[in-house]
């Protein structure tokens, strides 16, 4: 026979409900920091600095320290995994823009002998991706393995194929690595 | 013990083989032992270098402190503009992230004269170390990631009303499992090697090298390769490999599948490749492949690429031009290729034909291919002809033809495509009529390609095969692939 108030019983059941969302928060934190993944303790400023842009010209990755970076590696003629990262970074100018904050937008090709600086600038003037904060850098074999171990992009070439995932890193202004993204439109975390 | 059991041993005996490449493979990690002692012992120096930077922070807030204090007293007469003086000097270089430690010289720079020299010099020495320290780390991470030898393929299973390759099995069935070691080598030089694990058309697993090649990179436009490769005709046979993840459609064009899934071209030849491209100016490229290599026989009605050399000094040339235009034709690439051969047949002659062992035909193929490759299509045309002549004089020269053309949609995750292959092969011809699988035929199919990541796709293919000479009959297939690669 039920005798209670409805107060009173509704009570435990609110005091059970507010520990099973408090026990729900802190493991969708606790989900949240297991997932965050390491960032490389790297500085723009340890990344290779000798690169050339589309169009041949000597670039200094240096030249673009105290301003905001943005930075991924794509291979000219990929049509599966790039096309989604540069549509990540066209959303990230957008938001950047809407912020009214200026950024670097840096792209590192994964295969210097095949995407040479006319490869991307080509990939570039068929695309519409000619503002001239994005830059396209082809570099050193050594350098471009160098700078994909430093900044966690692994890849791996079959032949004509890089095999590869989506991955966008950005640098603050003080050069320092904020977030990583790891998987294509999925999310930026940060540090 | 006929064919069939010399091959059951021959995989039999390659399974030592694979054990030993894939315990190679987990003892490599276990060989870098002393890399993973100097990593701890890097480790330990970091978090040294760390409990003295807390150290030194402790020390420069504690100035802090003190320069609060003493700046709540009245200021002596002088010390302002040396204050100023310090605090526009300019920031020492280094990391300038929004650490205590790296926002502590701008704060101790504006401590009266006395402490800020002290402060000064602390900080100068916390930058110093905070650079050390950060460049240890970086060393430490990259020294990670370098143990061991990368190791990556593809593989896939599937469902169907048929088996995509020996359509007499129906059911679920297991495609391969395809490994490639790619080790890191010099500059200059290349390697890679690719260990394919697939089920042969008895049902049985095989394993088989099927590519062992190292080469040297003179420059950016020129590689020599020596072992067995994928021979270079056409598009396909070089663009797409064993992983069928790498492809859009379910499985290649059938009179290009590869010899031991009933092709009836040498998909391999172990031999001498230099290949390489070359910039005409402006958008404008040329890619080039020159080949030769032991030339294949047939075994048990099935082309072999005798890894092992020629018998009897039997060579395949060939070579292959291909030309991307660039500019408002971009992604657009068009070639030619051709290669001659001398085909050895050990198997009993079919009884059409003279009774001649072993048989020689020498298989001369030009083709011609088209594809256009961008962000939304990946179209593919490809035309061979074969003009064969018998060497041993009974049957003469004869020609016969292949191609597809396949059209594909990246539309998203979803990608649809369609194609048509048709082989017209001479059945006088002792080449094709030797070969299992050298009947002539036609396919249509009609599939969709859904990437379900980056890394796994699941593709779905209706298709209806005819089977023109030999025996006559249709049928129509429902497969379905899984489809990874890690």
């Amino acid at each position: 026979m039920w005798t209670g108030s409805v107060d009173a019983d509704r009570a435990p059941r609110r005091a059970a409900g507010r520990a099973l969302l408090a026990l729900l928060a802190a493991l969708a934190t606790v989900a949240a920091a297991a997932a965050q993944p390491d960032l490389p303790p790297v500085r723009l400023s340890d990344l290779p600095a000798s690169w050339r842009d589309d169009l041949g010209r000597t670039f200094d990755l240096r030249s673009v320290q105290g301003r905001a970076v943005v930075l991924t590696m794509a291979y000219a003629t990929c049509h599966r995994v790039c096309p989604v990262t540069i549509r990540n970074l066209e959303q990230l100018q957008q938001d950047f823009d809407r912020r009214g904050l200026r950024a670097e937008f840096i792209v590192v090709g994964y295969d210097p002998e095949a995407d040479d600086p006319a490869a991307w600038h080509q990939y570039r003037r068929t695309r519409h991706l000619t503002r001239d904060n994005w830059h396209f850098l082809v570099g050193t074999g050594a350098d471009v393995q160098r700078i994909a171990r430093q900044l966690g992009f692994e890849f791996w070439k079959m032949d004509e194929h890089v095999i590869h995932d989506s991955r966008i890193v950005r640098f603050d202004e003080h050069g320092a690595l904020i977030a990583t993204d790891t998987a294509a439109g999925q999310r930026f975390t940060e540090r | 013990m006929g064919i069939k059991g010399n091959l059951r041993v021959a995989r039999a005996r390659s399974w030592p083989c694979v054990l030993l490449v894939v315990c190679l493979g987990q003892s490599l990690p276990a060989a870098a032992d002393p890399e993973s002692d100097q990593i701890a012992e890097l480790r330990k120096e970091l978090e040294q270098s760390m409990q003295m930077i807390r150290e030194l922070s402790q020390k420069v807030h504690d100035l802090e402190v003190r320069a609060a204090q003493q700046s709540a007293t009245p200021t002596a007469p002088g010390t302002a503009p040396a204050t100023s003086a310090t605090a526009r000097a300019p920031t020492p270089p280094g990391p300038a992230a929004p650490t205590p430690a790296a926002a502590a010289p701008a704060v101790a720079a504006a401590a009266p004269a006395p402490p800020a020299a002290a402060a000064t010099s602390e900080a100068s020495r916390l930058t110093q170390l905070e650079q050390t320290v950060a460049q240890m780390a970086t060393n430490a991470w990259q020294r990670a990631e370098d143990i061991g030898m990368p190791m990556h393929g593809f593989a896939d299973v599937g469902v169907g009303t048929h088996n995509p390759e020996f359509p007499d099995y129906r059911g679920v069935d297991v495609g391969e499992l395809d490994f490639f070691l790619t080790p890191r080598l010099g500059a200059r030089t290349r390697a890679l090697f690719e260990l394919n694990f697939e089920v042969g058309s008895d049902g049985t697993v095989g394993v088989d090298l099927e590519r062992a090649q190292i080469g040297y990179q003179f420059s950016d436009s020129a590689t020599i390769w020596l072992g067995r490769f994928h021979t270079p005709y056409g598009f396909y046979n070089t663009a797409f490999h064993h992983g069928q993840w790498i492809a859009i459609s379910l499985r290649r064009p059938r009179f290009i599948e590869f010899e031991d899934h009933g092709g009836i071209m040498p998909a391999h030849t172990t031999g001498l490749w230099l290949t390489g491209s070359e910039r005409l100016g402006g958008d404008m490229k040329v890619t080039y492949d020159a080949y030769v290599g032991n030339s294949q026989r047939i075994v048990n009605g099935i082309l072999d690429m005798n890894n092992a050399g020629v018998p009897r000094g039997s060579t395949i040339v060939g070579g292959n031009v291909g030309l991307l235009p660039g500019g408002a034709l971009d992604g657009l690439k068009v070639g030619v290729d051709a290669f001659q051969t001398r085909i050895e047949d050990e198997d009993p002659t079919p009884a059409a034909f003279p009774q001649v062992s072993p048989y020689f035909t020498r298989v001369r193929s030009y083709g011609a291919y088209a594809v256009y490759d961008t962000d939304r299509w990946e179209d593919i045309a490809e035309l061979h002809f074969f003009d064969n002549t018998d060497l041993t004089g009974h049957t003469g020269s004869h020609h016969s033809d292949a191609g597809f053309i396949q059209m594909g949609y990246r539309g998203g995750r979803y990608t649809p495509y369609a194609r048509y292959e048709r082989g017209s092969f001479q059945q006088s011809d002792p080449y094709f009529a030797a070969q299992i699988n050298g009947n002539s035929y036609d396919r249509e199919a009609l599939g969709v390609r859904f990437d379900i990541d980056l890394s796994s796709a699941l593709k779905m293919e209706f298709a209806k095969t005819t089977f023109a000479d030999r025996i006559i009959r249709t049928y129509g297939e429902a497969l379905v692939q899984y489809a990874i690669r890690f």
